[in-house]
């Protein structure tokens, strides 16, 4: 849970944290092997520019993030996913 | 020594259907000729890709399970390689990481069996005082 409190007047400020607790996706499936081959799954680990996102947003496991990583250079290697993308629409 | 190995590999969209049979059975020939067993061929078909190979927009996706000698695959990985009707191919060895998901799966079993058993001694510790009742009673008797 992250807080965060400036207290500059003295007064007791509000307080900001995520109400829900995230928790590893993988592991509430029950998924011993992340496949590269179901790149459906994986397009929800990567930003929509093509960057893998971090365990400490994703919510994901330690030992399924470092699975998920390899899982995701495979995927771009045989053209399932994305190496990279511009934003549009701006 | 035979192990599970995952190939996969990518050929041209504009191959016949004759030319990916011929690849396929190539391959897979060169695996029997190795004293290997093939588990599953799974064809995807003619699929989009993510991003153009070779200006190629499309592909033939075509995933091999077998369980051959290390020699063997390594001979393969040659053949592709001199493949030219083959865009992009990956072999990966599965023995090491298959035991590691039975060792997980094990350690979830444990973890499954030892919150029944705290939950059936929970309920069991319940149904013998059920202090919730008691409670009630007592302010009945005060009223």
């Amino acid at each position: 849970m992250q807080t965060r409190s400036s207290s500059t007047d003295g007064k007791p400020q509000k307080k900001y944290y995520s109400t829900r607790k995230k928790y590893c996706a993988f592991c509430k499936d029950k998924v011993t092997l992340v496949d590269y081959k179901n790149f459906k799954n994986l397009e929800n680990y990567i930003s929509e520019t093509g960057r893998m996102f971090p365990a400490r947003v994703s919510g994901t496991c330690a030992y399924h993030q470092k699975q998920l990583a390899k899982a995701i250079k495979r995927a771009r290697q045989m053209a399932l996913i994305k190496f990279s993308e511009e934003k549009r629409g701006y | 020594m035979n192990s599970t190995y995952e190939i996969g590999f990518i050929i041209t969209p504009d191959a016949n259907e004759e030319e990916v049979k011929k690849i396929i059975e190539s391959i897979s020939g060169s695996i029997k000729k190795a004293k290997g067993v093939i588990e599953n061929i799974d064809e995807w078909g003619r699929k989009k890709m993510a991003y153009p190979i070779q200006k190629n927009l499309e592909g033939y996706y075509v995933f091999i399970q077998t369980e051959v000698d290390g020699a063997a695959i390594a001979d393969l990985e040659r053949r592709l390689k001199q493949m030219e009707k083959v865009l992009r191919f990956i072999t990966l060895r599965l023995d090491d990481k298959l035991k590691k998901a039975n060792k997980l799966t094990k350690r979830w079993q444990k973890i499954e069996q030892f919150r029944k058993r705290t939950q059936l001694s929970h309920e069991e510790s319940k149904e013998g005082t059920d202090p919730a009742v008691k409670e009630e009673e007592t302010y009945a008797d005060e009223k």
